[in-house]
């Protein structure tokens, strides 16, 4: 059974009037992939990182991930589901103002009730992975962005998720900082097999996914396996 | 642990718009125990005089008399009721009398009096009438006859310091009894119903005027504090379970007293509800504001996985450390105000005439800080603060995690 299975998934939104985010989609994908949706703006690559996600759901279909069919799921046990089991991380950073580096990554292990002397060790040992361990203790207003983005990305991985969603990732970095972000999200998902689905229209970035899926109107136009 | 560390830095984050919140929850705390304080005081002071007028903290009778007051109903076993008496826990003074009614006159004059016979020493120990003479001197066990009278008494009878009155009583077995006396001294206690109708003589003279020699009506009690009442009445109520009489506190005595307090209470606490509702606003206002500026952040806090109720318990918990701030400096701008005014004293004699109408000698009010008074204070600030931060608590956990992300 593939990690992620979306069975003719629908989503409209209507405010004014009403648009077709994703149509009948269907879409699988296997643990340990390393997986960009693709697509221009509007093409529904965020909606169906939303999806799979658990923070929206779909007007039709059905989403089922690791075995658990999430739209029929009540909205507590979802909460549950993301904080044991999904890694987010967004296009414009989101760590937590008041919280420093490390608490930052604390935030979730602590929400799992994983004990503080363990959360400070795998997150110190994430750190010094990445060479930032001596901004431990600095706010993110402290920061530069791709700093931020890369404490983004071990805060999404440092609970150990099956699934790691990053929604436009590299949006607001430059391509230094956007080319350490991939490395480290590569090196993370090759070591740890976490599976990661990123959305991007950013060809460099396309070029470092091991599978695309092409998207455009909401509709799946594309899916194909690529050599990195 | 980590919910509070936020909900401190994000209370920390609007720096004066949160100092703002914990001063007005202050200054409104403050207020309140200020006021609350004042009314103690006024209240205790009020009881005081009441008590140091005549009735005493306590009054012990024969059962039945305090609803209808009979020259025969006299206390039993005298003896046995000063042992236990003089025991009671918080004592001060006691001071065992001969109550009745009778006629006042004068070659000018007559009126209906109450009348007290009293031992002067024990008397002395209970109520402040010995320092309310204004001319002549108190009852003395030497003196022949001696009566004391209110200075409106004086007026009405146009009786002056040794001038001659009689007193006409109804004696205990029916006739009726007429003696002389003579003003030994005339006081001013300041409450207008002792001024203009009660008369003091020796107990002594008492008991031969209503021929009940030896007999005694009344024990009245003078203990360290009203809030001692409830101890010793219960001591005496238990002690004197076999002997038929009634132990009463001085709200019993005077209903009225009490009825007046329980009234200034009452606006008391309108005005507290009032105050609490302005700074509800207040609060919902900060906490309000302060949710609707991080819609974006608890989106990202319920897309990591937390559920609605800790984003409940996360917005509740900044509330309480404005609250519990708000409280601790309001218990202490309230506290140094009062025991600062419990010094000083705040002096209302501008006021008396009116207040006396209304038999209230106190003048100058020295507040009481009591820890009833700083503990509800307290805890009713901080209860209302989190009841009211539950409403934009609420709200926040309500978001759409999706559309919480997206909003700018």
């Amino acid at each position: 059974m593939a990690q992620i299975e979306l069975i003719g998934v629908s989503k409209t939104y209507r405010d004014h009037v009403a648009v077709h985010a994703l149509t009948a989609l269907n879409l699988a994908i296997e643990k340990g992939e390393f997986t960009a949706a693709v697509g221009p703006s509007g093409s529904g690559k965020t909606t169906l990182l939303n999806l799979i996600g658990a923070i929206d759901t779909p007007d039709t279909g059905t989403i089922r991930i690791a075995g658990l069919e999430i739209t029929s799921t009540p909205a507590d046990q979802l909460a549950e589901f993301r904080l044991r089991h999904l890694g987010f991380v967004f296009q414009s950073f989101n760590l937590f103002p008041v919280l420093s580096v490390m608490e930052n990554l604390e935030f979730v292990p602590a929400l799992q009730g994983v004990p503080k002397p363990e959360r400070v060790r795998r997150a110190e040992r994430l750190l010094e992975g990445v060479g930032m361990l001596e901004l431990r203790d600095k706010r993110p207003g402290e920061l530069s962005g791709g700093q931020q983005q890369r404490v983004a990305v071990l805060r999404a991985i440092l609970p150990e998720p099956d699934l790691v969603l990053a929604d436009e990732p590299t949006a607001n970095l430059d391509s230094e900082n956007a080319g350490l972000l991939l490395d480290m999200m590569e090196r993370l998902n090759r070591e740890l097999a976490v599976t990661f689905l990123f959305s991007t229209h950013d060809p460099a970035v396309m070029g470092r996914a091991r599978r695309l899926i092409r998207l455009r109107d909401g509709r799946l136009i594309g899916d194909e396996k690529q050599e990195p | 642990m980590l919910f509070w560390q936020m909900a401190w830095r994000n209370v920390w984050r609007y720096r004066r718009r949160s100092l703002l919140t914990v001063l007005t929850i202050a200054l409104g705390l403050a207020f309140t125990i200020l006021m609350r304080g004042i009314g103690d005081g006024f209240h205790e002071q009020m009881v005081d005089n009441s008590v140091r007028a005549q009735i005493g903290h306590i009054e012990i009778h024969r059962s039945g008399y305090q609803h209808d007051p009979a020259l025969l109903k006299m206390l039993p076993d005298v003896q046995l009721l000063e042992r236990i008496v003089s025991r009671t826990p918080r004592l001060r003074g006691f001071s065992f009398r001969v109550l009745g009614d009778g006629l006042a006159s004068t070659a000018e004059n007559s009126a209906g009096v109450s009348i007290v016979g009293i031992a002067p020493q024990a008397e002395r120990s209970v109520t402040a009438i010995d320092r309310a003479i204004i001319t002549g001197r108190f009852l003395d066990d030497g003196m022949s006859r001696p009566v004391l009278i209110g200075e409106r008494l004086s007026q009405s009878l146009g009786a002056r310091l040794n001038d001659k009155v009689v007193l006409m009583v109804q004696a205990a077995d029916g006739s009726m009894g007429a003696q002389l006396f003579r003003v030994a001294g005339i006081f001013r206690s300041g409450s207008p119903e002792l001024d203009r109708g009660v008369v003091y003589l020796l107990r002594k003279d008492a008991q031969s005027l209503f021929s009940i020699a030896g007999g005694l009506t009344e024990a009245a009690l003078l203990l360290d504090s009203s809030h001692s009442v409830a101890e010793a009445q219960q001591f005496l109520t238990t002690r004197l379970s076999g002997q038929p009489v009634e132990v009463l506190p001085w709200y019993v005595v005077e209903p009225f007293l009490r009825q007046f307090i329980e009234l200034d209470d009452a606006f008391f606490y309108i005005i507290v509800l009032i105050l609490f509702i302005v700074i509800s606003v207040g609060i919902l206002n900060t906490v309000m504001m302060s949710v609707f500026e991080r819609v974006r952040e608890f989106g990202v806090m319920m897309a990591l996985g937390t559920k609605p109720r800790q984003v409940v318990r996360l917005v509740v918990q900044e509330a309480a450390v404005l609250a519990v701030l708000g409280a601790a400096l309001g218990a202490l701008l309230g506290s140094a105000s009062t025991i600062g005014f419990a010094y000083t004293g705040i002096n209302l004699s501008s006021y008396a005439a009116g207040a006396s109408a209304l038999g209230i000698t106190t003048t100058v009010i020295h507040p009481e800080l009591t820890s009833r008074n700083l503990i509800f204070s307290d805890l009713s600030v901080v209860v209302v603060v989190l009841l009211v931060a539950f409403y934009p608590a609420i709200k926040a956990a309500g978001l759409k995690p999706v559309e919480a992300i997206r909003h700018i």
